[in-house]
């Protein structure tokens, strides 16, 4: 088996406030894969994402695409981690659309050609096409979402991890991007409560609760299991719940 | 929530428009300090900036309207001073009150130093208006970058104005949430509390939300440097333009100094 793109081993965090985050999480992802990590609020998934990526300076051992996670290769590490914040204000920061796709790229040291290529790829991956000059407040949520999206596609990271990506997203809105998910070639952690959209898109899900993944598995197992999902704060995806209805 | 963004009118295709935004901006520079150097009470030598600048507002197509607001929102800061002059330039009196002991006089030497102080006043700020109504904010910022403005001053623009409104919105969503519950009525001591609340939640909500933009910026590389990706492309007109600005500038104050003084 090849090596896993993502490797946790262990992983434990106590925030400065004394409660513990993270109690032990281990866990791999391969390349290419799409895996879902679910879990009620406060169950530790923002905090773990945080953790890959060296925001919060967590015990155990994380590797990313290769790179061991250390105080000195956090900068590699997230190079190759694409983080897809929750609320897509905390991520556009630039004045411009096009400056803010730019912004990995140019701080990769890419030249200006590349920049440009990069920029006008991923804004079109996202169904943003011409919308570089566009100032980010103008976007509306759906398309903030997408515009954060293209953010990250742009350093063509080797995994994509993204926060409650459906988060105040309308129907139509949270619909274009679970179309687009699945054709963005990276390995996808969606993290967030959308079961639904998390059984469309990921084929494994992890289930997380109190700081420790509990659950690992197929998604269509897992997420149709009413009685694991209830003792977890969850609940049967919509899809599912409807289907069992009708049968019913 | 939505706001009417500072450079609404940027996006225009005139020739102001199409001008390079350092040219604008250093043009913008010369007619200030032409405008700010002009000797105390001598009106004369703002006619031709005065003219200049209508002549841009022409070529710009910018509402007139548009300008005034701006010229509005900014006046509380003139207004000030300018308001407490005819009170206490000494000269020749005009208009006297008398309240007991005390004696309240507006002089006419007052009067014309709050009129100049207040030309000076608009003529600065409307220039800087045109240069928003013609120049988008984020091309500003590169040119300052450009003109060797200190990063961190620029960098702290840059955020402020990607900020502010999400701020706005923020601050607007609590002081909805606290009018949904007391009606805006209620004792003024509570209604004081609440707002000293609200603003302590914004501070706290803006220092969160810092952290996360660190996060966010930390998260593709970070290195202390915002980079824009145009190019900027000086053609021989942005010379033209910012050097005739320029030469007009110095010849306003020779003449003033010269020929007025």
């Amino acid at each position: 088996m090849a090596e896993p793109v993502l490797e946790l081993q262990n992983v434990r965090y106590r925030w400065p406030t004394g409660t513990e985050a993270l109690r032990g999480v281990t866990f791999s992802v391969q390349a290419g894969e799409r895996v879902g990590l679910v879990g009620p609020n406060g169950a530790g998934k923002s905090t773990l994402l945080l953790a890959m990526a060296g925001f919060v300076a967590a015990d155990g051992k994380i590797r990313v695409a290769g790179h061991r996670l250390a105080r000195g290769t956090a900068r590699d590490v997230r190079r190759h981690l694409g983080l897809v914040f929750q609320d897509p204000d905390d991520q556009l920061f630039m004045p411009r659309v096009g400056d803010d796709v730019a912004f990995g790229p140019v701080t990769m040291g890419l030249d200006a050609k590349d920049v440009e290529d990069r920029v006008a790829e991923s804004l079109s991956a996202v169904g943003l096409e011409g919308c570089e000059d566009r100032a980010p407040y103008h976007l509306s949520v759906g398309e903030k979402r997408r515009a954060a999206l293209a953010t990250v596609l742009a350093m063509r990271p080797q995994i994509m991890a993204l926060d409650e990506p459906s988060a105040n997203l309308d129907p139509r809105g949270r619909r274009m991007l679970i179309e687009l998910l699945p054709r963005l070639s990276n390995t996808l952690l969606l993290v967030g409560h959308d079961l639904d959209m998390i059984l469309e898109v990921c084929r494994r899900t992890l289930v997380m609760d109190a700081g420790r993944i509990v659950e690992d598995g197929p998604s269509h197992e897992l997420l149709s299991n009413r009685d694991l999902l209830e003792s977890h704060g969850l609940e049967l995806p919509l899809s599912l719940a409807a289907k069992r209805g009708d049968e019913r | 929530m939505h706001h009417r963004m500072l450079d609404h009118f940027a996006a225009g295709d005139t020739p102001v428009h199409r001008l390079d935004p350092a040219a604008k901006t250093v043009a913008l520079l010369a007619v200030v300090l032409a405008t700010v150097l002009v000797g105390r009470d001598r009106f004369l030598p703002l006619i031709p900036t005065a003219a200049a600048l209508a002549a841009y507002h022409l070529f710009a197509r910018a509402p007139v309207w548009y300008v005034a607001k701006r010229l509005l929102v900014v006046s509380p800061f003139a207004a000030a001073i300018v308001l407490l002059f005819p009170f206490l330039e000494p000269g020749r009196p005009v208009w006297t009150l008398v309240l007991g002991t005390w004696t309240i006089e507006v002089t006419e030497d007052g009067l014309v130093r709050a009129g100049h102080l207040a030309a000076k006043f608009v003529l600065c700020s409307w220039a800087t208006v045109l240069l928003l109504a013609t120049t988008r904010f984020q091309d500003v910022l590169q040119a300052l970058e450009r003109l060797r403005v200190p990063r961190v001053f620029v960098v702290q623009l840059a955020f402020l104005y990607r900020y502010l409104w999400v701020l706005l919105d923020e601050g607007m969503r609590l002081r909805m949430g606290r009018a949904a519950r007391d009606g805006g009525v209620g004792p003024w001591r509570v209604r004081f509390q609440s707002s000293v609340g609200v603003a302590g939640v914004l501070f706290l909500r803006t220092y969160d939300r810092a952290e996360r933009i660190y996060w966010a910026m930390t998260a593709r590389g970070f290195d202390g440097k915002l980079h824009g990706t145009r190019r900027p492309h000086v053609h021989l007109k942005d010379w033209i333009f910012v050097l005739g600005v320029c030469a007009a500038a110095v010849a306003v104050v020779v003449w003033d100094r010269v020929a007025c003084g």
